[in-house]
């Protein structure tokens, strides 16, 4: 007679890594024999297994005790009686007026970057990569300055850079279209007419913002693409940090490896990871943005793999009354309830639990 | 065990680590020798950056010299040391995150033993693309996966190491094993045979 027994996708790797007791390890073997789920799983964890044991050591440099017993020596060594030399005798020396030369110039470096960079004409640099460039519809050479109030256009098969301020850069694809909108110390903002942008931004949150037809990205420390098509749909897609997608006080926040889109009229929709199939990225498309009846949303849930509990978790705000009940029980059924998390604080939308959640689902979700 | 054999015969980690506390230069040497590869090793691959795992090791063995006082011989030697690489990887990831890519192409000083160039040369591109989906990883999946497999730790000693449960080593090391194999199924057919 066939047992049923629990899953043990949790143990995998603890039972590839010989770290479960004898029983355990036997319960574990057993069940890989009677389930197909569980042995697909291993295998993935398995190949994980051998990949990493694959990661070569790396020899440390040479020189690097030496440089360790100099730091050692410096930190134990005490001070010695070296003749101190009068404050006097520094002030009218030349390294005072080298080192106020010094100041002087830094300062005036600054102030010509901070100028160039943020004063009242600041305008960001342009490299046309491939192909030709057009700024407010005069084509450029390999080099120009968008300033504020023009656009930047990119042809049929033409690549452009633009530097962000000292902050980072911005490609454009062939039929791009962009507009300076403001640039200053606490606000660098571009418009985002039509085609695509891959942005890279190394600056405090909320420094960056480009905006599109259907919304304003907001730059959380991150890199990722931004694309806006003819209908003014746009399509976010982050590579590393995080981006907020806002609209009309709705703000979605979208982490690395994930993906958001937002309609006019409509605003931002529910995030859903990159690897997500694409029967599920459709049917959220159609619950979020063509009112989708309970067919899509039943069909949405059951499409739902155990990473997509984070789409879920979006989910669960966006809907009320027995719909969230059906997106919590789903995510129970495919990563359980996690400790301490209460279904009651969970359907309340609690804020402590909700980020209990997010908590927990980490290591599932990244 | 080979850690164990780096060793001299002469004296065991315990002595060494107590000659350290009385300021012995020699025995902060062979502490360093001892562990300064898998230390290196483990900022290296958690960074992917030459500069930034050579900092990481300066640090983490300062760190050691200047407090192997605090060190307690009822707890163990390797969870302590690797506390202060876990510690040290993250707060220079922290400080250099948004300056310093992963760099999976650099070229690394492997200790791989003899073997044919051409045999050589495909377990360098194996190890490339681990290094590569590794570099991809969150940190947070990241150190658990090198504390197991350049250090060898154990789930116990991972969890000691890196402050939290055993149950969430074992979560992190599931996805991030997952994550591997999903990045790297091409290469399945390297491990066919032989499992």
């Amino acid at each position: 007679m066939m047992m049923f027994t629990k899953h043990v996708f949790k143990d995998l790797s603890a039972y590839c890594n010989g770290e479960l007791a004898p029983e355990q390890s036997q319960r574990v073997r057993e069940h890989l024999l009677a389930c197909g789920r569980c042995r697909k799983e291993y295998d993935e964890i398995k190949l994980g297994v051998n990949l990493a044991k694959q990661l070569p050591l790396v020899s440390a440099p040479a020189q690097m005790w030496s440089e360790i017993e100099e730091l050692l020596d410096e930190r134990s060594r005490k001070p010695g009686f070296e003749a101190k030399v009068p404050r006097f005798a520094f002030a009218f020396s030349w390294y005072r007026l080298a080192a106020v030369s010094a100041v002087l110039v830094v300062a005036a470096v600054i102030g010509f970057i901070w100028f160039s960079n943020y004063g009242p004409r600041a305008a960001w640099t342009v490299d046309v990569i491939a192909g030709s460039a057009q700024i407010d519809g005069d084509r450029i050479g390999d080099k120009g300055s968008l300033a504020v109030g023009e656009t930047l256009e990119t042809g049929n098969s033409s690549k452009a850079k633009v530097t962000v301020a000292m902050i980072g850069e911005v490609v454009l694809d062939p039929n791009t279209l962009v507009r300076l909108v403001q640039t200053r110390m606490t606000e660098h903002r571009l418009a985002l007419d039509r085609g695509r942008i891959y942005a890279k931004i190394s600056a405090p949150p909320r420094l960056f913002f480009v905006n599109t037809p259907s919304a304003e990205a907001i730059d959380l420390g991150c890199e990722y693409t931004l694309e806006v098509d003819e209908a003014g749909r746009t399509l976010l897609h982050v590579t590393d940090g995080w981006v907020a997608l806002m609209r009309d006080g709705r703000e979605v926040w979208v982490p690395r490896y994930a993906m958001c889109e937002s309609w006019p009229g409509i605003g931002p929709g529910t995030p859903y990871f990159e690897d997500a199939s694409e029967t599920f990225v459709r049917l959220l498309e159609r619950f979020d943005f063509e009112n989708g009846g309970d067919d899509v949303f039943k069909a949405l849930l059951a499409e739902a793999r155990e990473r997509d509990t984070f789409t879920l978790w979006h989910l669960l705000s966006r809907v009320d009354g027995d719909q969230r009940v059906k997106v919590l029980d789903r995510m129970i059924e495919l990563v359980g309830l996690p400790k301490g998390i209460t279904r009651e604080g969970t359907l309340r939308l609690d804020q402590d639990t909700l980020d209990a959640w997010k908590d927990e689902m980490d290591t599932v979700w990244f | 065990m080979e850690r164990l054999a780096i060793m001299t015969d002469r004296q065991t980690e315990a002595e060494i680590i107590e000659a350290c506390k009385q300021g012995d230069r020699d025995a902060f040497r062979e502490l360093f020798e001892t562990h300064k590869d898998r230390v290196y090793t483990i900022a290296f691959h958690y960074s992917g950056n030459e500069a930034m795992a050579h900092d990481v090791t300066q640090q983490v063995f300062l760190k050691l010299f200047t407090s192997i006082n605090q060190f307690h011989e009822n707890s163990q030697f390797t969870t302590w040391l690797y506390r202060i690489v876990a510690n040290a990887c993250t707060d220079e990831h922290r400080k250099r995150r948004r300056f310093v890519p992963f760099s999976p192409e650099i070229e690394v000083r492997t200790m791989v033993g003899k073997s044919s160039q051409e045999e050589t040369y495909h377990r360098r591109q194996v190890a490339d693309s681990v290094r590569g989906a590794i570099g991809e990883l969150t940190p947070k999946l990241r150190l658990p996966i090198l504390l197991k497999y350049v250090e060898g730790l154990s789930y116990d000693e991972i969890a000691e190491s890196l402050g939290i449960s055993i149950g969430t080593v074992s979560s992190r090391l599931n996805r991030g094993h997952k994550m591997l194999a999903r990045k790297l199924g091409h290469l399945r057919g390297e491990f066919a045979s032989g499992e």
